[in-house]
């Protein structure tokens, strides 16, 4: 419960210390291998393969991830493949997604491609896929 | 059919005479409010732009990768990074922290490089901690800085040809950040 209000309202997530993370963002031109992991915002415009795991991502318009996404939330207007687990998803226009988005609310606007399942999840089922990824 | 248009009318007349008042007295948060119970999915602070405009791809302070980077453009680093990075003008920020070798045309290092750096100019700041090799062309290093390596001037070298192929045709072209000579420097040194 506690991170769900977390999520609805506060704008940039905050650190231990209390001060504001600056969001990542990756570039058109960058290519990354491998995981990531932040408690903050990240903001994808290039490439990525590999295993994604922030509190707020978004893959911008010419993004392309290959991997599992674990977030709070989600927004897609470039090309996935994989799965993601997220509390909240939004699918822009440009999406393209192929995989499973196990959500608990989604929003797909017209134009958005979507090849796979997505399945609705109670918020308790997300809450545990967290301790999850910290326990790895 | 009358029952409709009544009703439509009725709408029509109550939107002109309510929205202008609306729009005075309330920010447009209220429509979304009214039509969605829960949070809204998508919050307006999605837009942020970087606060760097001249960088490219920025990985923040909370950001830890493992694996590969690999860019054609700039990189700045202030998060963690478990693997090699590959740019054009390369920056670790003071609390950064890299674990393998950083290739580039220009690296500048404030923090922490355990593994090596290749590039054409390395620029050592007082806040930085490098445990590697240099191997460079043309290297500045600030009072503070600490090394613990080999500095090499083979930059470019056959030796190393083989060793950064994807770094080389950045090599090549003159280089780009020598008009900013001053302007990085002063920043991370102020950040330091």
């Amino acid at each position: 419960m506690p991170a769900l209000s977390r999520l609805a309202l506060v704008p940039v997530p905050l650190g231990n210390d209390g001060t504001e993370f600056p969001a990542s963002h990756l570039g058109k031109a960058l290519t990354i291998k491998g995981s990531l992991e932040t408690t903050g915002v990240v903001h994808i415009y290039g490439n990525v393969h590999g295993q994604i795991t922030a509190d707020r991502l978004v893959i911008g318009v010419g993004g392309y991830v290959e991997g599992d996404i674990v977030a709070n939330d989600v927004r897609i207007g470039g090309r996935f493949t994989g799965r993601i687990y997220a509390r909240h998803v939004t699918l822009d226009g440009s999406a393209e997604i192929t995989g499973r988005i196990f959500h608990h609310t989604v929003t797909v606007a017209k134009g958005a491609r979507i090849d796979g399942r997505m399945p609705w999840r109670p918020l308790n089922f997300f809450e545990r896929l967290e301790h999850l990824r910290e326990a790895q | 059919m009358n029952m409709f248009t009544r009703n439509d009318k009725s709408f029509d007349t109550n939107a002109a005479s309510t929205t202008p008042v609306r729009d005075k007295t309330e920010t447009p948060v209220a429509p979304i409010a009214e039509t969605k119970r829960t949070s809204p999915p998508a919050p307006p602070t999605y837009e942020i732009a970087t606060p760097q405009t001249r960088v490219v791809s920025v990985i923040s302070k909370a950001l830890k990768i493992t694996g590969q980077l690999e860019s054609t453009e700039d990189i700045q680093v202030d998060g963690e990074v478990d693997g090699d990075v590959r740019g054009v003008s390369v920056k670790i920020g003071g609390n950064a922290k890299v674990k393998g070798t950083v290739y580039g045309d220009t690296v500048e290092l404030a923090g922490t490089i355990d593994g090596k750096i290749e590039a054409k100019k390395v620029i050592l700041t007082s806040t930085a901690h490098m445990s590697g090799d240099v191997v460079h062309q043309d290297i500045r290093i600030e009072s503070g800085a600490y090394i613990d390596g080999h500095c090499r001037p083979e930059f470019g070298k056959a030796a190393n040809k083989n060793a950064h192929a994807a770094a080389k045709p950045a090599a090549v072209v003159p280089t780009g950040s020598v008009r900013d000579k001053t302007g990085p420097v002063a920043e991370i040194g102020t950040r330091a």
